[in-house]
């Protein structure tokens, strides 16, 4: 089966506080050229990002698109010096794109939020193969220190 | 428009641009920045923290901060200025009120170390109100001419409708390449 990520949640005792007052709220997709949502994720999946895999049923003509926006909200309890983001594309058990950004500071009571707007690799995958077969792991760190993971499944449809 | 064009414009000597975005609370840093996008504006919610916007291109970056403007996270303003290549302060014109409070956060961020010498666009937003200031009025209160040791504009816009955007973040474009 190969890798293709997984949910997971800092257990260590340091990083309690942050874990448990940090929240993933929100993720949406949208076709950068109109500023339109293609994909949001539903209200069912609060507090379930980093315990189990989730599946996002995009409509395929996302993938027709020229450039497309990711938007991810989180908000923190905690202040937060050096907060980080690894977006890790899984397809067919390995990992063929990732995506990182620094955040570095992140106020106390605290929401944000990332939007990134990627143009689209010039050939594209029929939906057929990818759908169901991409995930995407997004791992939060502050500094060095994995604070939680989330896992979605693509199908798209 | 949008961010995706303004980077393209961009001189390709460097890898990452990071513009900043502050101003008062419902200023409308938000709603430009959506606007630019062309984005629904309809839902914007004050912000508790940052929002920030990435585009990307042939490996070039340009990462748009807009931090919350709320009086009790205006402290927090100083952890964002590092690296910053351009200063976007919005300005709600109609706002007469809080224009002196306006000027205050201005000028300690035209005093900041961090931030000397960059390019400052000011957006004189809400123009589509009866009430707003022009941007020669806000000029004169807040006394822009007095600054000299950076690039400045003053532009009239309106986030709700889009008018002015533009043409303020082309400018802002063109300084930084010169910068």
């Amino acid at each position: 089966m190969g890798e293709q990520g997984e949910v997971y949640i800092s257990s260590n005792p340091e990083d309690a506080k942050v874990v448990e007052g940090f929240r993933l709220e929100h993720m949406n997709m949208r076709d950068a050229d109109s500023g339109q949502i293609l994909w949001e994720s539903p209200a069912d999946w609060e507090g379930k990002f980093f315990f189990q895999e989730l599946e996002a049923h995009v409509p395929r003509e996302i993938l027709a698109c020229k450039s497309v926006s990711r938007e991810v909200r989180f908000s923190s309890v905690e202040k937060m010096d050096d907060f980080k983001l690894l977006q890790k594309i899984y397809f067919q058990g390995s990992c063929f794109e990732e995506w990182f950004f620094k955040f570095g500071f992140v106020m106390p009571n605290s929401t944000n939020s990332w939007q990134s707007t990627i143009e689209a690799a010039p050939e594209m995958l029929p939906a057929e193969i990818l759908s169901g077969n991409v995930t995407i792991e997004s791992n939060f760190f502050d500094g060095e220190r994995l604070l939680a993971k989330s896992l979605i499944r693509v199908f798209y449809e | 428009m949008g961010l995706l064009t303004l980077l393209r414009k961009l001189k390709k000597s460097e890898k990452e641009f990071r513009i900043l975005v502050l101003g008062l609370d419902n200023a409308g840093k938000t709603t430009a920045l959506k606007k630019l996008a062309d984005e629904d504006i309809t839902h914007t919610m004050p912000t508790q923290g940052f929002n920030i916007k990435s585009v990307i291109h042939e490996g070039f970056k340009l990462n748009v901060w807009d931090i919350g403007g709320q009086k009790t996270i205006r402290p927090y303003w100083r952890n964002y200025f590092d690296q910053t290549d351009a200063l976007v302060f919005v300005i709600d014109c109609s706002d007469h009120r809080r224009m002196d409070e306006t000027g205050v956060e201005l000028n300690q961020l035209l005093d900041e170390e961090k931030l000397a010498g960059v390019p400052l666009l000011i957006f004189a937003n809400k123009q589509d109100l009866m009430n707003a200031m022009g941007p020669d009025e806000v000029t004169e209160v807040l006394g822009l001419t007095n600054i000299r040791d950076r690039a400045w504009h003053i532009q009239p816009c309106s986030a709700k409708t889009g008018e002015g955007l533009q043409g303020g973040m082309e400018w802002l474009v063109k300084n930084i390449n010169k910068s």
